[in-house]
């Protein structure tokens, strides 16, 4: 019975391993949301979960775009306003509002966004630079990927969950 | 080479607690140099760190502690009286000890430290007395064990003198490894002895077995050849001498572990994990409460929450506890500074401890070590008197400082005295002027208190002139950013004369708090408790405006406020009621009333960090996570103070006044002004510096005849100019009578006087006056003020 079982896993993982092997190299895996009218996608790996919108707690000293802390399962995490952050009016949140919990080593943020889209897998060919105007080191953007009928921005996760204030 | 490293740890840790306590005793042991066991003792560390050090081959630390443990052996057996002199040459020695372990730390290594010349001057003090001594001690002492303890000593004496430093090298080189082997000898019989000796403890305890390792190796260096008899017939003596300093200390005999304190600072973060889950707990049971009330099954989890937030408690104590040193720890190396500073100040002191049993936080002993000695330096320098000025002055010759530590509440209390000439207030204040750390304005308001906290100033100093102990400014400003950073408060209290006392009152751990939760509008603030002094319930009456900033009276004393919300950031969007409660914060010596709109309560709270992308905000110390899951800030008090001085007078105040209802000004004839004084010239000033503004000026003689006008109601005055000396009816009547009228209730009353004095203002503070303007005044100034006062506006001018 055992025996089999573990046929069963082992071939299950084979079978895994072949198909990962398959995309690694040349797929870029993301995860696309909307703010504003814009679609901008994160690499999955720095997503540590994304949540329902809940109370969080008003800091006082900080930027508008920094809406304070929330509890998110006993650490404090900042949260922050990507649409203030990104020159837009703040809305009430609704059934569609996700925050976002972005991680990279030991800096994690919650981030507002209106809407996620879905996980998006794109060739690692179809992702251009950003724009020559925006470019340089200041820049959020770490590339455009173009789909068949949209053009996704990517983000720097590290330019993110930099403190500028 | 893991092993070594191991052993080496163990050294370092074992040698810094000997040292620690060495420095304690040899002062204790100058005062009373025929304390035998207390010798014995002292002995036993030299001898213990020589013996460890050869065994882990560091030449140069054992080279100076075999020296050292030569003169301490001739102590020892009364061949040497311990003077002052010897005494230097001795604590000469151990500091080189103590720098040779650090080095050994550091650098796993004990090279870089010259010690000839230390050595060669406790050979010296060894020397001189063996050569003249030895031949008289010897007959007189029958024991097999002092002369052959004497004989090497003397020859080695003569053979360094006679000879260059390699030969020196090369001798010293000879004799250690000598020594080595007999040490590991002696090592390999004592483990023999150990697993024979019966009484030996099962448990294969470390601390057990130290004592045993002391005291068996002690005759190793005495015995040039030790055959291993020579232990056996030893060894009850010293035992017997072990015994002795253990009924001193029964610390020592404790059975411990050393652990990391990384594996305890997790153990607390778990500890405050379960205080937040506990707090939710209990929340949770208060709603279930209400709404299943009546329900059999609450009593049951009535029962389980309480036993859970009982045991929760006692197991944070616990862990509390593990952190917990001695403030011994600090105190130990205050009677040799003490010891240090006399000799070098030519004064007399003496120093008392009490409570060093006193227990406080790790990470907290570590903060108070530097501020102590700072204080204890000045009060040395700049508080005890030379010896004949105190007799001139009818005292003892000999100061005393006592220092004492006691718990008191969730607080420890840590209390420096002295018996010195005091603060004197003038001078302090005098000095502050002279280096321009106050205004003139400011000397003349302050309290003593106050006057008392500017010696804790950066860049204050009273002292003449710079010297080796203080006079720098610096002390007092580390005194009080280190107590602060640990959220403690500091109180002095002194008399000119008498001497001063220092008190630092500091919170006894750091992680988990007890906090006053307050709410603003709809959010809530954590404040420290250690910083809370008091709260107080007050109506909006009670809150004056002094030169555009908030202050109350509080009993004796003016206390300036300041709002949450302004520090904070707060929107007002709900109408405030008409009471509000002030929080008095404490720190260090200075005061804030904090006002805000409900005190919530008193909870634990577990302090949790913001992390890197919001550390720093000005004002919160960091964050917790309540009951009800959501987060807390925590107010940074020390921050709190400081932003408070750019706060101005608060929102709530102005509301009011508007609410008083002045009509729309048009043109800057609609402003009203009453002048109020007897002397004609002064009114005639008070109406130059005014008119050139276009307000309408009325004028009354004194205090009857301007409350005359007030009643017929003639005039809607904007602000009121008083003179508080009058006929009749002075200034502060006046300001009392008007107040009494709803209608003028937020009038500005701004006193205009020749009196300065503190309890006039507080008078005028009193009875209603917002501003004070002493006279002379330039007409700008009062200009300024009117102007200010009645929101003049600008497009007027």
């Amino acid at each position: 019975m055992s025996d089999k079982l573990k046929q069963i896993i082992n071939k299950q993982g084979e079978q895994q391993n072949a198909e990962t092997l398959d995309q690694s190299d040349n797929i870029v895996q993301l995860v696309g949301f909307v703010i504003g009218e814009e679609e901008y996608a994160v690499p999955i790996l720095a997503i540590q979960e994304i949540i329902k919108p809940f109370t969080w707690t008003r800091c006082p000293q900080v930027p508008p775009y920094v809406l304070g802390v929330f509890n998110l399962r006993g650490s404090v995490i900042p949260l922050i306003d990507l649409r203030v952050k990104f020159g837009l009016k703040s809305k009430n949140h609704n059934d569609e509002t996700r925050f976002f919990v972005l991680k990279q080593g030991d800096e994690v943020a919650g981030f507002v966004i209106d809407r996620l889209t879905a996980a998006i897998r794109i060739k690692r060919e179809n992702i251009g630079p950003a724009p020559d105007t925006i470019n340089g080191d200041d820049t959020m953007i770490d590339g455009v990927g173009k789909q068949e009928d949209r053009i996704i921005t990517i983000l720097k996760v590290d330019k993110l969950l930099e403190r500028d204030f | 080479m893991d092993e070594f490293q191991e052993i080496l740890q163990d050294f370092l840790v074992e040698s810094f607690e000997l040292v620690e306590k060495l420095d304690e005793d040899l002062v204790e042991l100058e005062n009373t140099p025929e304390d035998l066991e207390l010798l014995n003792g002292i002995f036993r560390v030299a001898h213990t760190v020589k013996g460890a050090s050869s065994f882990l081959n560091f030449d140069v630390l054992t080279h100076l502690t075999h020296h050292m443990e030569d003169v301490l052996n001739k102590a020892r057996h009364g061949e040497l009286i311990i003077t002052p002199d010897i005494m230097d040459v001795i604590l000469e020695s151990i500091d080189l000890m103590k720098a040779l372990l650090n080095i050994i730390r550091d650098t796993s290594a004990d090279a870089g430290i010259d010690v000839s010349a230390c050595v060669a001057r406790l050979d010296k003090v060894a020397g001189g007395s063996g050569e003249v001594e030895s031949p008289v001690s010897d007959a007189p002492v029958p024991e097999a064990e002092a002369i052959v303890e004497e004989a090497p000593a003397a020859e080695d004496d003569l053979d360094y003198d006679n000879m260059d430093p390699d030969e020196l090298e090369a001798e010293i080189e000879k004799l250690l490894n000598q020594r080595q082997e007999e040490d590991k000898a002696k090592r390999a019989a004592k483990i023999e002895a150990g697993e024979s000796v019966p009484e030996a403890p099962p448990a294969p305890d470390e601390e057990a077995e130290e004592p045993k390792a002391e005291a068996a190796p002690a005759p190793t260096p005495a015995a040039p050849t030790p055959p291993p008899a020579a232990v056996k017939t030893e060894a009850p003596s010293d035992d017997a001498k072990a015994a002795a300093p253990a009924k001193r200390a029964p610390a020592a005999v404790e059975q411990t572990i050393r652990v990391d304190v990384k594996r305890l600072d997790h153990l607390m973060n778990l500890i405050g994990e379960l205080v937040l889950a506990k707090n939710r707990l209990i929340k949770i049971n208060d709603d279930v409460e209400e709404r299943y009330e009546g329900e059999e099954f609450l009593e049951e989890l009535n029962q389980v929450v309480s036993i859970v937030s009982l045991v929760t408690t006692d197991l944070q104590i616990a862990v509390m506890k593990t952190r917990m040193l001695p403030i011994g720890k600090v105190f130990n190396k205050f009677p040799r500074m003490i010891r240090d500073l006399t000799r070098e100040l030519n004064k007399k002191i003496e120093l008392e401890i009490d409570g060093e049993e006193t227990e406080l936080d790790k990470s907290i002993v570590e903060e108070i070590g530097d501020p102590l000695v700072h204080i204890i330096r000045n009060s040395c320098d700049h508080g005890i008197e030379t010896p004949d000025v105190r007799l001139a002055a009818g005292k003892v010759e000999t100061g005393t400082i006592s220092l004492t530590a006691f718990n008191e509440g969730n607080q420890i209390v840590i209390q420096i005295d002295d018996d010195g000439k005091g603060l004197d207030v003038e001078i302090l204040k005098d000095k502050a002027l002279k280096n321009g750390i106050i205004s003139e304005k400011e000397a003349d308001s302050m309290s003593d208190k106050e006057a008392f906290g500017l010696i804790m100033r950066p860049g204050f100093s009273t002292a003449a002139a710079v010297t080796n102990v203080s006079g720098r400014g610096v002390g007092m400003d580390v005194v009080k950013t280190n107590i602060e950073k640990v959220n403690g408060i500091i109180d002095i209290e002194s008399e000119v004369g008498q001497g001063s006392s220092i008190k630092l009152k500091i919170p006894l751990t750091l992680a988990i708090i007890q906090a006053l939760l307050v709410g603003v509008q709809e959010e809530h603030y954590a404040i420290p408790l250690s910083s809370v002094l008091e709260t107080v319930r007050i109506s909006k009456d009670e809150i004056y405006t002094v030169e555009g900033r908030s202050v109350m009276r509080l009993r004796d004393d003016v206390l300036s406020l300041v709002h949450i919300g302004d520090i904070f950031e707060v929107e007002r969007i709900l109408d405030a009621s008409e009471h509000a409660y002030v929080v008095v914060l404490g720190l260090g010596t200075s005061k804030l009333g904090l006002i805000v709109d409900t005190l919530v309560g008193q909870e634990e709270i577990v302090i949790k960090s913001l992390g890197d992308y919001l550390k720093g905000i000005e004002g919160i110390a960091g964050a917790t996570i309540r009951g009800d899951g959501g987060v807390t800030l925590i107010c940074d008090v020390v921050a709190l103070m400081d932003m408070a001085k750019g706060v101005k007078a608060t929102a709530m105040i102005e509301d009011s006044a508007g609410a008083g209802g002045s009509n729309e000004k048009t043109k800057a004839s609609d402003y009203t002004i009453m002048i109020v004084d007897d002397s004609k010239t002064d009114r005639t000033i008070m109406r130059k510096a005014l008119e050139p503004l276009g307000v309408t000026l009325v004028e009354a003689g004194d205090g009857q005849e301007a409350l005359n006008v007030l009643k017929t109601g003639d005039h809607n005055f904007d602000a009121m100019l008083i003179d508080i000396e009058m006929p009749r009816m002075d200034g502060y009547s006046l300001a009392t009578e008007i107040k009494k009228y709803n209608r003028y209730k937020n009038l500005p009353l701004i006193a205009v006087t020749s009196r300065t004095g503190k309890s006039d203002r507080m008078r005028g503070v009193e009875s209603g006056m917002v501003e004070y303007i002493t006279k002379p005044y330039s007409a700008d100034y009062l200009s300024s003020v009117v102007q200010r006062n009645v929101n003049f506006k600008s497009e007027f001018l």
